[in-house]
């Protein structure tokens, strides 16, 4: 498969000022060179095929964003060589930006004051779309989500959900090669996280698509993504398929039980029980880690009911960042 | 992809004036409002500006109706930057919040595509205003018409509008290196002010300043030394459209280097 994006040992480092304490310092700091350089990005190389979800992951500051702002152009790497669709993003900005799509979070790229469907005309406009593509690409839309009463909606008077959506429509309407999604789905109800998937997979593959997806939501990378890349302190820890992955969270549950009495003390005793668990015990809840490959939950579950009265219990999966913490800790097998 | 000319740029601009006409049209309350606080604005001026000369008939040799025309020709060179500029006010708080990133995605010119967002309307109560007062004073002094003139007064008018742009493009510029451009802003549009008045008032360090520095001279003091005293005009007048242009040029480089250097917080 021919690479779209190949990233080459690319790095990039910040310059920032040493900041001192207290008035004093900072009226030191008015004078200061006393600077320190700070690599957000170390030393990461990966190439990406054309159609591919990669899921790009890494917890807050890991230099995931970054990266993007890299490859779409808005920074330039301190060295290695970037390629997105042939170019180099930094220096054919513009160039590059007719090739790519990008939704930025919570900031929406559209007219405030705007009806959706005049958003799209000026996008027609600017991205010189044809006119048979662009009827093309609504009545695709329409098959795919009921635009109808987003059309005609100013941006500003739309739900959150409403607005991602509206975002995510208006990244794909010129058809482009590679799209950025950075953190679609946060703060979105589990239905409007389900139709943006749902939406996100149907371009992908009707289009073929290129996504960069960053999130936290493991529910986004299980729904859409084949690959995964890892990065924690601007390093990439991690760069398979996500079967691959599943052996470090896939196989992992925490079960949380609520018993009336001494939880420290439960959560002893429940130990020496369950020797192949880890547990642990709060002011509310008393914790057990369940390694599935080994036990299943239902299995502790029905040999701790035996001997406890359980009032009340939640599962939970383990999360992107307890995920980033195995790999840190045990390395990639 | 077909060559991304003034054509396609134009064709762009209009379609997004008239989608943000269409929809400031939607605030009416707003609209009414603001016109009304820029008539009150532009008649207070011109009520003090009375006032001074009714004290002092002449200041260095300017007649009143002379001061007249360079506060008309002033104006009416306000409008552009008024109108079709006036997103630079905000720049400072997309910077701030990151949100400045979003301009950075689109396959057009960035300049471009931050001015073109906004259009103050409220620059035509201005542009009526000073054109009022324009010609008042120029009947008045008994300028005449000619085609050349007023061919050389849409010429010079221009220069004047490019310097205040270009005076206002590099003062929201400064937002890419410190926190508060406001202040810089607001002094730049303070200064503005003394282009109303004729420049042989200042003392030679001021005219220096004002000439070389920052050229707000430009503004109304030059330009209009062509229409008003046709005799003996100095050189600067003559290469002011040029200066203008190539003031603009650099304010615009200025802001674009700016931007490019920008790298929007983390998010």
């Amino acid at each position: 498969m021919e690479p779209i994006i190949e990233i080459k040992n690319v790095v990039k480092e910040f310059k920032v000022l040493n900041r001192h304490e207290g008035l004093k310092g900072s009226i030191r700091d008015l004078f200061s060179r006393d600077y320190k350089i700070v690599r957000a990005v170390d030393n990461i190389s990966m190439q990406i095929g054309q159609g591919e979800i990669v899921g790009y992951l890494g917890p807050n500051g890991a230099g995931k964003s970054t990266t993007i702002k890299m490859m779409t152009g808005v920074l330039e790497p301190t060295s290695g060589e970037i390629l997105v669709g042939g170019n180099v993003p930094y220096r054919n900005r513009t160039k590059n930006a007719q090739e790519i799509g990008v939704v930025f979070g919570q900031r929406s790229q559209l007219w405030w004051a705007l009806p959706l469907i005049e958003s799209f005309k000026i996008l027609k406009d600017i991205y010189q779309i044809p006119d048979a593509d662009y009827d093309a690409m609504l009545n695709f839309y329409q098959s795919l989500v009921d635009i109808e009463p987003l059309l005609h909606k100013p941006v500003r008077q739309m739900s959150l959900g409403q607005r991602t959506l509206s975002d995510i429509l208006a990244a794909f309407l010129h058809n482009p090669k590679i799209v950025f999604l950075d953190e679609p789905t946060i703060g979105l109800d589990v239905s409007m996280k389900a139709k943006i998937r749902t939406l996100i997979h149907a371009l992908n593959e009707q289009k073929h698509t290129t996504v960069i997806l960053t999130t936290h939501d493991m529910g986004d990378v299980d729904a859409l993504c084949r690959r995964i890349v890892i990065i924690d302190k601007g390093k990439m820890l991690y760069d398979n398929d996500i079967s691959h992955l599943k052996q470090f969270f896939g196989s992992y549950r925490t079960l949380k039980i609520r018993i009336k009495g001494d939880l420290k003390q439960y959560a002893e005793e429940i130990t020496g029980k369950l020797p192949e668990c880890s547990v642990s015990a709060d002011d509310e809840w008393v914790s057990i880690l369940v390694d599935e490959s080994k036990s299943t939950v239902m299995h502790v579950l029905d040999k701790l009911q035996k001997d406890y009265k359980i009032r009340d219990m939640q599962l939970e999966e383990i999360s992107t960042e307890e995920v980033i913490k195995k790999i840190y800790e045990e390395g990639v097998k | 992809m077909k060559q991304k000319g003034f054509g396609f740029y134009f064709r762009i601009y209009l379609k997004i004036l008239a989608q943000d006409l269409k929809s400031k049209m939607s605030y009416r309350a707003d609209f009414i409002i603001s016109t009304i606080g820029m008539i009150c604005t532009n008649i207070a001026g011109f009520i003090s500006f009375w006032i001074l000369f009714r004290r002092f008939p002449s200041i260095n040799g300017w007649g009143y109706y002379e001061i007249l025309f360079l506060y008309g020709f002033s104006l009416v060179s306000l409008t552009p930057v008024q109108c079709f500029f006036d997103n630079n006010w905000s720049l400072r708080q997309y910077v701030y919040s990151g949100d400045f990133i979003k301009y950075c995605f689109r396959p057009i010119n960035l300049f471009f595509y931050f001015q073109s967002e906004v259009f103050d309307v409220k620059g035509l109560g201005q542009l009526a205003f000073g054109l009022g007062t324009l010609i008042f004073a120029w009947v008045k002094l008994g300028l005449g018409c000619s085609v050349l003139m007023i061919l050389k007064m849409i010429v010079f008018l221009l220069t004047a509008s490019l310097i205040m742009i270009s005076l206002q493009n590099a003062a929201a510029a400064t937002c890419f290196w410190i926190q508060n451009s406001f202040y810089v802003m607001d002094f730049v549009n303070r200064f503005r002010d003394y282009a109303k008045y004729p420049v042989t008032i200042f003392n030679k360090g001021f005219r220096f300043i004002f000439t070389f520095i920052m050229p707000i001279a430009f503004i109304a003091y030059y330009p209009s030394l062509v229409i008003l005293r046709p005799d003996a005009v100095p050189l600067l007048s003559w290469i002011s459209p040029l200066i203008g242009i190539l003031f603009f040029f650099l304010s615009y480089k200025f802001w674009m280097f700016g931007a490019l250097k920008y790298s929007g917080t983390g998010s």
